[in-house]
């Protein structure tokens, strides 16, 4: 009963405002609602149309939920599409919990307000700037553009350049991680090239690892380069977020992930892991990657328990880690 | 007969009168939208912008050419209401005002996919609004030479200036060889284009502007009061009388035929603190009375606000 007590003073904030964090059940914590490539808004042969897209999503929510998902994170970020007012209207209709996210990257999705400013020079966005616009999003709302705030941002994600991390990557990275220690909720790094060199970039502003989603830990070099592991003795969270992806020479399939999984357990870091698919529910602007929300607790978490993987353990992974993670500090 | 594109429908060219050549109703950068401290509420932006476009009108002035590119915070409902209050004509553009100011889903778009959105907007309309662009906005992305993508966008924009008559208007006229090799090699003629900002502080001494005229591109005298003498000017001004000599130049040299001029204001700007005072009424209210105080007579002030933009903006096919 103690349990009870602390968890439901513990909240994770969500479009329609904050959830005790005990509500949360099974969480896909890195996936897309509505997905729209910055400026395919104003593209002339494409059409948004927001009846079209409520009847999908609701209809992949509602199969999310009847496969017993409670709560799905749109983790796109304040640039690629969020609305805020559709996925409150999602999350009503459903009965899911939404979260949704601000932060922003690679530097290439960026607007050049961010990049190529009105000043002379034109210095782009230094990591101070990016945390106070993310952590507004935190605590005072997320932003309808030019309109107004709705509710709190339950997650920071940011995104590095597969090359390598530019200046103002890092400067994302850095400006989340602000984010994350002055409000509390978690950050989600992308990596671009490197994922232990990247994450060192978020700890170094003393963020703690246990406030840190390593997102794309099932990319072939990550795993090549023995990353999951790595990372989870870093203490930050691996996200094993393509599940379902099977037909992609840059990611490990399922299998191999399965693998992953069971060796991070056996080393004693089930406490580290995230899944999810990185499912794209509307695509606008760029292919979409249409996989099922619920495709992790139907299909994948089946073929763990058949590899030997505990019912204690698949909760673990399915409800008390992203639980952990996205409770507000 | 002549016809030119406004946001509230097509318009012959002879209805057009006064025009102000390079204005921007609200004018920020991608993503500063997401910015709060730009914000004003509808009813503010009412308030900074109608009164302008009022005098504008009693002034004298009968059309407004809103430079303010895709991605920019163009929106073109908001000109249309704008319009019909006012008896102000409103052109909106189509294009960029630069590669830095297109968005991802653009900047990688290819050379025909650009053109297509170029010729939909102004011959089918822009998004839903069903008004449709009259002039093709391009330009210099900052550091000074032109990018591959703004390259990119000058050859779409010149396809479809070529395809549907209507003209392109440049953001700087600084490294303008390769445009101008684009515009030759795309068959558009020279004339159908408008070198603007080839005045303003910043600029103007990197600016060929004698060689762009000599190649056959028309220039824009288009930052006026952008100046110095400013309690706070922005980092592109220029005394006032550089820049009426330099003008002059042009006017009294011959050359009256080739020069646009205007004022590059803000009557709302949208993310950026804009230059406190400084409206599309400078026109007016400063530089008419300056340029007869430098013997510029009527006929030539007509020239270059009403005959000019007219044959500028016709559509030509």
């Amino acid at each position: 009963m103690t349990d009870t007590t602390t968890s439901t003073s513990k909240t994770v904030n969500t479009v329609l405002g904050p959830v005790p964090a005990h509500e949360l059940g099974v969480v896909a914590v890195h996936e897309a609602l509505l997905s729209v490539v910055p400026g395919a808004e104003y593209a002339y042969d494409i059409t948004i149309d927001r009846a079209e897209i409520f009847e999908i999503l609701a209809q992949k929510l509602t199969d999310f939920r009847e496969h017993g998902g409670k709560t799905i994170v749109d983790s796109t970020g304040m640039f690629h599409g969020r609305d805020l007012k559709l996925y409150e209207a999602l999350s009503r209709s459903t009965g899911v919990h939404i979260v949704a996210s601000t932060g922003m990257g690679p530097e290439e999705m960026l607007g050049g307000y961010f990049l190529t400013p009105q000043t002379n020079p034109p210095t782009p966005w230094p990591a101070e700037k990016f945390a106070g616009l993310f952590a507004q999003e935190a605590t005072e709302g997320m932003v309808v553009p030019r309109l107004e705030r709705r509710g709190a941002a339950g997650m920071v994600t940011v995104t590095a350049t597969r090359d390598g991390m530019t200046a103002t990557d890092e400067s994302l990275f850095r400006g989340a991680a602000r984010t994350a220690l002055a409000t509390g909720i978690p950050a989600s790094i992308r990596f671009g090239k490197d994922a232990l060199v990247e994450l060192e970039i978020v700890l170094d502003e003393k963020l703690p690892a246990d406030r840190v989603l390593v997102g794309g830990l099932d990319r072939r070099d990550a795993v090549a380069a023995g990353a999951p592991l790595k990372v989870a003795e870093r203490g930050a969270y691996v996200a094993l977020d393509h599940i379902g992806l099977e037909d992609d020479d840059a990611y490990v399939n399922d299998r191999e992930r399965a693998t992953l999984v069971l060796d991070l357990v056996k080393a004693g870091h089930g406490g580290r892991i995230l899944l999810s698919s990185n499912a794209i529910g509307v695509a606008k602007g760029q292919l979409g990657h249409d996989v099922a929300y619920s495709y992790v607790a139907s299909t994948f978490i089946p073929l763990l328990k058949s590899l030997g993987l505990s019912d204690a353990d698949a909760r673990r992974i399915l409800v008390d880690n992203p639980r952990d993670l996205l409770t507000v500090r | 007969m002549s016809k030119v594109n406004t946001v509230l429908g097509t318009i012959p060219a002879e209805e057009l009168g006064f025009v102000a050549i390079h204005e921007h109703i609200g004018y920020g950068m991608p993503g500063s939208e997401l910015d709060t401290k730009w914000w004003k509420t509808p009813e503010q932006r009412y308030e900074e912008t109608v009164p302008k476009l009022r005098q504008f009108h009693e002034y004298g002035g009968g059309t407004f050419v809103d430079a303010t590119g895709i991605c920019n915070g163009r929106d073109v409902d908001y000109y249309k209401s704008l319009s019909a209050k006012t008896g102000v004509h409103i052109v909106a553009c189509t294009g960029f005002v630069g590669g830095d100011t297109a968005l991802p889903h653009f900047a990688r778009a290819t050379v025909d996919y650009l053109s297509r959105q170029f010729i939909h907007e102004i011959t089918v309309g822009i998004g839903g609004t069903g008004a449709k662009a009259g002039i093709i906005k391009v330009g210099v992305s900052r550091g000074g030479r032109m990018t591959e993508l703004d390259k990119r966008i000058y050859r779409a924009a010149a396809r479809a200036a070529a395809a549907t008559g209507v003209p392109i208007l440049t953001h700087l006229a600084i490294d303008p060889e390769p445009a101008v090799a684009i515009f030759n090699e795309e068959g558009l003629p020279l004339d159908r284009v408008l070198f603007g900002h080839v005045d303003d502080g910043v600029n103007a001494p990197i600016t060929p502007d004698t060689w762009i005229v000599q190649q056959g591109g028309r220039l824009g005298f288009d930052t006026f009061g952008y100046e110095t003498e400013l309690t706070d000017p922005p980092f592109w001004a220029r005394p006032r009388k550089d820049r009426m000599d330099h003008f002059l130049r042009f006017v009294q040299g011959g050359q009256v035929d080739r020069v646009l001029a205007s004022a590059d204001a803000n009557c709302s700007p949208l993310g950026w603190p804009g230059v406190k005072g400084h409206t599309v009424n400078y026109i007016f209210e400063v530089l008419i009375p300056d340029l007869r105080n430098n013997g510029v007579d009527e006929e030539t002030i007509t020239r270059i606000f009403v005959d000019n933009p007219a044959d500028f903006l016709s559509i030509r096919n």
